[in-house]
């Protein structure tokens, strides 16, 4: 409740009960949505809101107007009035567990066991604090990574096929002039395949003019 | 027994003791002595300590006397007992804290209609820390277990009895500071 109103920043002796109680009921709305237990304390709270809303809006009964008119939120101020009294008290507390820190005082250490290197600190959280955890988890979700996997339109068989035809009837044929008639990449790694395939069953030989020069592909 | 042969039976019992050392326990052991004179000892002890640039001194806490380092060491010694030193309480192990501390012996319901949520886990963290201890049942619905706060309470905020506690301020001060608030801003 104190998180609502601190983070709309009310002023808590002039509360709009609507803001809160619409709030509230967003976020039990967002419970269900996800599928959580609504904690009871929740529905309470907002029932309770609805209710001191009622009892602002309806005309008073004649009998009640006879008595001092009290605003129905009274009660909710004296609650929260009450709280924020320890918070002010505890965070006085909290200096002294400061200044205290800062002195040692002599002791058996030996009684006490040393502590895990990393203590995990475990803190109340509120039902808050875990619905901002959990839209973080969403938000921060990876995109989706889509691997298309695709046919090769082409096989080693085929290519070597394709070279042969190609050295049919001729002396040789040169390398970039053969790879010139290919457009798809796939084809020309698979083509370099079928040569390198055929050199090592020696169908073909290879032979180069000079470094860095035309790559001459002959029958055997 | 004269103050300058008691000055170092205190220095050797306050070093001595491992927890604080009530002036009573110490009148207790030397026998020939006054509560008024142990405080005397302590008090001339802690001059010595100051005129010598000492990095300790005697503090009353808890009901006794204890020997502690200074706040301007505390970063060497922190470092010494580095993963032993136990680590600060939560803000809510501290609202809990303080509302055992000003209504004990409180019940664990009183506690949460403060607090306005589930207690359960702070204040078995202030058990485990000894913090605070349960005292007994109190009446109405279940006997709830009731809480106070322990010595070692009044040890790790450094300070000698509950009396010492900041006190909250009350209600109707809230109110008034409130109003004086929205008078001044009209």
């Amino acid at each position: 409740m104190l998180y609502l109103i601190k983070k709309e920043e009310i002023d808590i002796y002039d509360i709009p009960i609507a803001v809160i109680a619409r709030q509230y009921l967003e976020y039990v709305q967002l419970m269900k949505d996800l599928d959580l237990e609504v904690a009871g304390e929740f529905i309470l709270m907002a029932a309770t809101l609805i209710q001191i809303k009622v009892r602002m809006l309806l005309p008073r009964s004649p009998l009640s107007e006879e008595e001092e008119p009290e605003d129905p939120r009274t009660e909710l101020v004296r609650q929260l009035l009450e709280y924020k009294r320890y918070k002010e008290v505890a965070e006085s507390l909290t200096d002294l567990e400061e200044r205290q820190s800062r002195h040692f005082a002599r002791r058996y250490f030996e009684w006490e066991k040393p502590y895990k290197e990393k203590e995990v600190v475990l803190k109340d959280m509120s039902m808050f604090d875990l619905l901002a955890a959990f839209k973080a988890v969403l938000d921060n979700m990876p995109k989706k990574l889509v691997h298309e996997v695709q046919m090769i339109p082409v096989t080693l068989e085929e290519q070597m096929e394709f070279l042969a035809k190609s050295l049919e009837g001729k002396d040789h044929v040169v390398f970039a002039d053969l790879m010139k008639q290919l457009e798809d990449r796939i084809v020309v790694i698979v083509t370099f395949m079928a040569i390198l395939e055929m050199v090592r069953t020696h169908r073909i030989f290879i032979r180069q003019s000079d470094v860095f020069g035309e790559i001459w592909i002959s029958n055997r | 027994m004269d103050l300058d042969q008691l000055k170092p039976i205190v220095e050797t019992l306050v070093f001595a003791s491992d927890v604080p050392l009530p002036a009573e326990n110490i009148k207790t052991l030397v026998e020939e002595t006054t509560i008024e004179d142990v405080q005397k000892a302590v008090d001339q002890l802690n001059h010595d300590y100051t005129q010598t640039a000492r990095t300790f001194h005697i503090v009353h806490i808890a009901g006794g006397y204890q020997m502690v380092t200074h706040s301007s060491y505390a970063s060497w010694v922190k470092k010494l007992f580095q993963g032993r030193i136990k680590t600060k309480l939560s803000q809510a192990a501290m609202e809990a804290l303080s509302v055992i501390a000003f209504r004990q012996p409180v019940s664990k319901p009183e506690i949460e209609s403060i607090r306005g949520v589930n207690c359960d886990g702070v204040v078995r963290t202030l058990l485990e820390r000894k913090l605070v201890t349960i005292s007994g049942r109190g009446e109405g619905v279940g006997k709830p277990l009731l809480y106070k706060t322990t010595r070692e309470f009044l040890q790790y905020l450094g300070i000698n009895e509950l009396a010492d506690l900041p006190k909250p301020r009350e209600i109707e001060e809230l109110f008034k500071e409130q109003n004086a608030n929205a008078d001044a801003a009209e």
